[in-house]
């Protein structure tokens, strides 16, 4: 196998791509280095049935030349390899046109240290023990309810190491870990089927639940049956984290992000200081967040992540930046240039959310639901990727979703829709929970709007 | 190739595999993005490697490297088997798969104009001309992002049964998307191009042609207004037909899903659809961006009937799927590089056109809505089903009436085939890409336009 390589050994590779690059003629360049592995064993249909096992590591190097940007990429840790790698790059970007706007690769800063980002007992856990972690989650699910048959579910350990060089002596390194499984579930009974339930949990530290995840995952699925329709109409909604993250992901997080607001692609464009969502909201980004799936010391070009408080208490502050787009703004970068993970070599950053975390508010997810008189729960949404980003508009299915009445869940709802435009409902937040959990790029506890548009069959 | 990698199946053997295959790749991408005519990078790489597949006690054992040299896939291959025998230790039901006829071939592309021998300049010229035809449009045009790749190298795969193939790879994609705006009102569309035949497919999908389309959606929908929510009668166009045929009926049908508990589970032989339906999964249609000769299994690909005349009458399958139903291997099992496990996937997903005008299909429909274009679709294994528009129209009178944004329909596929009474003489293949599993497969949906009795509408707000 490749040598096992380590954040030095990445930062020399990528040192001397750079100096070549210079050597050759280049402007400006930059490199881009990960290796990693990533291990995996995975349940399908009731039982344990495969292993996987995913290595990866590489090379991408940008490079400006008379302002214009030139990219390559490759997987091949040999000297040969690397020197075509560079002289792509410089061939790509005397191809390329020059961009008058571009501001030049950032220069070093002082960097953060992130906390509960590396776990070694990850590194080392054992596909045998992968696999016991695996077997106590299905078991778990089996056990509660023989309606229940889990569809498929995942046990995954993640060990990553990414460095980045530039001519601008931004020269750093960093490693982590993340380990996550998921149950995904349904229940049948008679002629019905449930639609997919899941429970996940995830953590930068070997600090993970999976009987609770598999029990959970049954739970959701069993109290899903007897679906019943419901009555078009106006309802209070809770939201889970899940729920959550599909409706703001192709909306809110597309239309803060800088490069939508300069480009005209956004509704926030113009909005900053006035009030865009309910007071009770707070949301800010953050890159240093304690063992967050995003956290990191750098973000791909190699700027110091940050937080970076977006809407508060209400109101609009700030929207996500890159170098580019900070550029542009007369700004400095927020940190938000993403790369990506195990294969964060092959492609150049693009301006995404960290940590996109929602401030808990006071309220247990059943207070939330207690004070709801006639109202939804709403566990996942089908076809958030279909809403528009730049209006903030989506219509979407609620599957599964609970009716609430009086206070409590009374039935699981058949084939329900929610429209709406993503601003009404922020503004229509009414309380938000007390528990964090992420959900990708999301942590945020559970939140009540009011006033949602629900179409019923 | 073959000797090297004939050794690394002899070692899966000595390491203790029942079945080993192993799948080789060199590819090189080329790929531009273009904002409001500032290209942000132009991108080109190289890559190789290989990912190794291993049964070993009825279990999977999977391990992708990358590399192409022997010494690394052997310890890849051992690696694969220690996966695979942690993953079998409580095994109930052991994987079988499904026998075929070894194969050795190899395939070469050879195409019109071969992205690979086209300049990064005349590449980028056919972004700026994408992106000026839609600017010059209309004034409240603001924006234009355009994603263009092309991807072309050679797979290498063998198995423990005797299999050898060589095949070439080609692909060539785009991506245009625009915004409008005018006083509050925010637009976005976007269309796709996609193909395995080569970089001619910008021949017939001219800038003229696709970026006059996208254009004239944006501004039709600034005057647009949302639909009312509720249960309509509604015809079809064959691009919304395909994504429906794909998202709500096509995944229920890849065999994985179907034993994972999706609503077709008991329906092979069983009505599920109006006389008036048939669909096919094809991977056999020269240069459509779902088409291959083998899939990743070596398996020859095929064309499909999974709906005859409203009875579901196949599934996709992979040789594990098709061992488990006792029907043959349909050629669907694909991976989106060597980093990925071949996993069930469709190619190229239609609905066979009938023989109603668009007019007769309008006729008769006091009230209902026209969907033209769709936006993304999303269907659950209960057959729950969601296709959010990006182009509709009212239909009043059986005449088409004001454009409709943000409109989503949504339904049971069970029952919503059902409801098909009458299918379009017309057709059209269209170029998408799918996510499952974490993998991006390239494939087309289609169909001709079709009437559904009715259908429920997601209004806006």
């Amino acid at each position: 196998m490749v040598e096992e390589l380590n954040q030095e050994s990445l930062l020399e590779i990528g040192k001397k791509a750079v100096d070549l690059a210079l050597k050759l003629g280049a402007d400006e360049a930059e490199a881009y280095l990960s290796y990693g592995f990533e291990n995996t064993v995975k349940i399908e249909r009731n039982q344990i049935i495969r292993g996987l096992h995913k290595i990866d590591q590489g090379i991408g190097v940008r490079i400006a030349h008379n302002k214009a940007l030139g990219f390559s990429y490759t997987n091949i840790f040999d000297e040969q390899a690397i020197q075509k790698t560079v002289e792509t790059a410089l061939k790509s970007a005397k191809s390329s046109k020059p961009d008058e706007n571009w501001p030049g690769f950032p220069s070093a800063k002082r960097f953060g240290n992130p906390k509960k980002v590396f776990d070694s007992r990850i590194v080392d856990l054992s596909v045998e023990e992968l696999s016991s972690q695996a077997s106590l989650m299905l078991d778990a699910a089996l056990g509660y309810d023989k309606r229940v048959f889990v569809t498929d579910g995942e046990m995954d350990a993640l060990f990553l190491i990414h460095a980045i060089v530039n001519s601008n002596d931004i020269e750093v390194a960093g490693k982590g870990t993340a380990i996550s499984c998921y149950a995904a579930t349904l229940a049948r009974e008679n002629s019905e089927v449930t639609p997919i339930c899941f429970d996940y949990d995830v953590s930068r530290s070997y600090e993970i639940n999976p009987e609770k995840v598999g029990l959970n995952a049954s739970k959701m699925a069993v109290s899903a049956l007897k679906a019943k329709k419901i009555e078009t109409g106006n309802y209070s909604a809770v939201f889970t984290e899940v729920s959550l993250y599909l409706l703001l992901y192709y909306t809110l997080m597309a239309a803060i992000k800088a490069d939508a607001v300069q480009r005209e692609q956004s509704a926030l464009k113009g909005k900053i200081g006035q009030k865009v969502a309910s007071e009770v909201l707070t949301i800010y980004d953050d890159g240093l967040f304690e063992g967050g799936l995003f956290t990191s010391r750098f973000d791909g070009e190699g700027v110091p992540t940050q937080k970076t408080v977006l809407i508060e208490n209400g109101m609009l502050r700030n929207y996500l930046y890159d170098c580019y787009t900070a550029s542009k703004d007369k700004v400095e970068s927020t940190g938000n240039a993403q790369r990506g993970l195990l294969t964060a070599y092959l492609s150049t950053p693009k301006l995404e959310a960290t940590n996109f975390v929602i401030e808990k508010g006071t309220k247990s997810n059943e207070e939330l639901l207690n004070e709801i008189e006639n109202g939804v729960l709403i566990g996942y949404l089908q076809g958030a990727h279909s809403s528009n980003p730049a209006s903030g508009e989506f219509s979407v299915v609620a599957t599964p979703a609970w009716k609430i009445e009086n206070g409590e869940i009374a039935y699981s709802i058949k084939g329900a829709m929610l429209a709406g435009n993503i601003y009404d409902l922020l503004l229509n937040v009414s309380a938000v929970g007390r528990e964090y959990r992420q959900m990708d790029h999301l942590v945020s506890p559970w939140v009540r709007t009011e006033n949602l548009k629900v179409v019923g069959q | 190739m073959k000797d090297e990698l004939l050794k690394v199946i002899n070692s899966g053997r000595s390491f203790g595999a029942d079945y080993i295959d192993i799948r080789g790749e060199r590819l090189s991408e080329a790929s531009f993005t273009l904002k409001d005519g500032r290209v942000e990078a132009a991108k080109e790489g190289l890559q190789e490697g290989a990912s190794v597949r291993v049964l070993v006690n009825g279990a999977w054992g999977f391990a992708s490297v990358g590399s192409l040299e022997t010494k690394v896939l052997i310890d890849a291959t051992r690696k694969a088997c220690s996966m695979a025998k942690a993953a079998s230790l409580k095994i109930k039901e052991p994987v079988k798969l499904y026998e075929t006829k070894s194969v050795e071939d190899r395939i070469e592309k050879r195409p019109l104009k071969n992205p690979s021998e086209i300049s990064i300049e005349e590449k980028l010229n056919l972004l700026f001309n994408f992106n000026k035809v839609i600017f010059d449009y209309d004034a409240r045009v603001k924006s234009c992002t355009i994603d263009y790749l092309d991807l072309s190298g050679k797979s290498y795969f063998m198995n423990s049964d005797g299999t050898y193939i060589e095949q070439d790879k080609l692909y060539v994609w785009s991506r245009i998307l625009a915004t409008a705006k005018e006083g509050n009102i925010l637009t976005y569309g976007r269309e796709e191009i996609g193909s395995t035949a080569g970089f001619e497919v910008f021949d017939e999908q001219t800038p003229e042609k696709i970026g006059t389309l996208i254009a004239k959606r944006i501004i039709n929908q600034l005057k647009a207004k949302t639909p009312k929510g509720g249960t309509f009668p509604a015809v079809i166009g064959p691009n919304v037909v395909g994504v429906f045929v794909h998202e709500a009926f096509g995944h229920l049908a890849e065999a994985d899903l179907t034993l994972s508990g999706s609503v077709l589970i008991d329906k092979l032989g069983k009505k599920i659809a109006s006389d008036q339906v048939n669909i096919f999964d094809d991977g056999t249609i020269p240069g459509a961006f779902g088409s291959f000769k083998y899939d990743d299994e070596g398996v020859p690909t095929k064309k499909t009937m999974l709906i005859k005349q409203g009875v579901v009458v196949g599934l996709m399958h992979n040789r594990e799927t098709a061992a488990k139903f006792n029907m043959e291997p349909t050629g669907n099992a694909r991976a989106q590089n060597f980093r990925y496990e071949p996993i069930i996937r469709m190619r190229n997903t239609y609905m066979a056109p009938g023989d109603h005008t668009f007019e007769e299909l309008l006729e008769g429909i006091k009230f209902g809505y026209y969907l033209k274009s769709f936006r993304g679709g999303q269907a659950n294994l209960d057959g729950t089903f969601q296709v959010g528009i990006q182009e509709a129209y009212e239909i009043i009178d059986g005449e088409l009436g004001a454009s409709v944004r943000n409109a989503s329909i949504s339904g049971n596929t069970l029952e919503a085939l059902f409801k098909v009474d009458a299918v379009g003489k017309d057709f059209e293949l269209w170029p998408g890409r799918c996510g499952k599993g974490g993998q991006t497969a390239f494939i087309c949906d289609g169909g001709p336009h079709v009437r559904v009795k009715e259908v429920l509408i997601g209004g806006g707000a």
